[in-house]
């Protein structure tokens, strides 16, 4: 085992799922918390519900691995309701940002920051 | 406990994170984007290099961290990139890479209609609008982006806050007391499930019986009220009817004939979740008629107005129709 990369009690870890479960699960907290991250930081309104497709990307991951651990199908068929809402909220939200866009010709969220009658 | 090395990767990837997402350099970004990747690599590799398992185990692990590390460097490139065009096609690649991941976690279905779903009609969507709703550059011909996709809002403490959530999702795969056993893969139990899914499907059941034995008519019930008994060295027993006999007799399926990821799928989703599946056709129905709704042009015209027009709109056509005669 190659000591070099690990640091004092590191070495002594163990998972408590199996290992291509921890990688699933680690990258969909991954994409979970990029799409946060991403939604706090960008301010074009398109990228921001982008990153909200990142976020359910990541929880359908986590849907996914905790079905191949539990061998129950049920997380795959969450899954799939998943989709469906993501794409109801992709057309209802895309309209929305056209909507958007005529009334102050930009995609800059703060734009918007004062609410109020355009 | 979770381990060191778990905080110092994930404190090491959210400063490279953080470092892209400010406005700096060439070479800042490079550095930055090194720092942040290895941050990941570290625990996607500690992760393959604890199960010490032998090495016909590892190259799917392998493969699985591949494609792990693709989809989040691309979802990194996703909330960084300055051009949404760019964006959107890498989160095509997010999907694209984590859609592998699903075929390696066995999950066919889901992995080709997320696929079709994402890549195919969402992220069409996304483009449509993009070019929609897209500014020009303040002078054409420069590569610089808008000034709102070049500088972020508050990165460092959105980062901060983002990293401080995945440390605490992320600790959960580590195992945290010692008293807990491991969770483990229950393959018997995958495969009595797998044959119970198949004993719901009558006419499935009967294609594999006559898969295994083409002289099978019908596949009655067992003794106990069930259609199979599953065996310990995983295959299944049937009683079945042949075309030559009167009386059920056994006949023994290979756990090669269970049923695939679709039809389990499928199954699952007409038995067990069938007004669920209702009300999904009833979200996207009204997701259609709300997108209808919002992408009408609004136009005001009294009843005045509308009467002028439609008068002006005769008159036209009387005067064209006068011309081609």
């Amino acid at each position: 085992m190659n000591a070099a990369l690990d640091i004092g009690v590191a070495s002594g870890f163990t998972l408590a799922v199996p290992a291509e479960i921890s990688i699933a699960l680690m990258i969909s907290a991954l994409l979970f918390t990029l799409g946060i991250i991403g939604f706090l930081c960008r301010r074009n309104m398109i990228i921001m519900f982008l990153c909200t497709e990142l976020m359910f990307q990541g929880a359908a991951l986590a849907m996914v691995s905790f079905s191949r651990m539990r061998m129950d199908v049920s997380g795959q068929v969450f899954v799939i309701f998943i989709l469906t809402v993501a794409a109801a909220e992709a057309a209802l939200a895309l309209g929305l940002v056209v909507l958007l866009y005529r009334r102050r010709e930009t995609l800059n969220a703060d734009a918007w920051s004062e609410l109020g009658e355009s | 406990m979770v381990p060191i090395f778990f905080y110092v990767a994930c404190a090491m990837s959210a400063a490279g994170l953080a470092l892209l997402l400010m406005p700096q350099g060439r070479t800042l970004r490079f550095g930055a984007s090194i720092m942040g990747l290895a941050g990941i690599a570290w625990i996607l590799v500690q992760i393959v290099r604890s199960i010490g398992a032998p090495s016909d185990a590892l190259a799917p692990i392998g493969v699985l961290a591949l494609c792990a590390f693709v989809s989040v460097a691309s979802a990194v490139r996703v909330i960084t990139h300055h051009r949404p065009v760019f964006c959107a096609l890498y989160f095509v690649l997010v999907v694209v890479s984590s859609a592998a991941v699903f075929v390696l976690l066995s999950a066919e279905f889901v992995a080709f209609s997320l696929i079709i779903v994402y890549a195919g009609a969402i992220l069409i969507t996304y483009l449509f609008v993009l070019m929609l709703a897209q500014q020009s550059p303040a002078d054409i011909g420069s590569t610089d982006a808008v000034e709102y996709d070049r500088i972020q809002r508050e990165p460092a403490s959105a980062v901060i806050a983002g990293f401080v959530i995945l440390a605490v999702l992320g600790g959960s795969v580590f195992r945290v007391h010692e008293s807990n056993p491991p969770a483990t893969l229950d393959q018997d139990r995958a495969i009595r499930q797998g044959w119970r899914d198949l004993a719901l499907m009558p006419t499935l059941l009967l294609a594999q019986a006559r898969q295994a034995d083409a002289t099978v008519t019908a596949v009655v019930r067992r003794g106990n009220g069930q259609f199979v008994a599953v065996q310990s060295d995983h295959s299944a027993i049937l009683s079945v009817v042949r075309a030559n006999q009167s009386t059920p007799t056994d006949l023994t399926l290979p756990p090669a004939l269970l049923p695939d990821n679709t039809s389990r799928v499928g199954m699952a989703l007409v038995t067990r979740f069938p007004v669920s599946l209702e009300l999904a056709g009833i979200i996207l129905l009204m997701a259609m008629f709300g997108a209808v709704v919002l992408a009408r042009r609004h136009t005001m015209h009294g009843d005045d107005e509308k009467r002028a027009l439609a008068a002006s709109v005769a008159q036209r056509d009387n005067a064209s129709g006068a011309l081609t005669r």
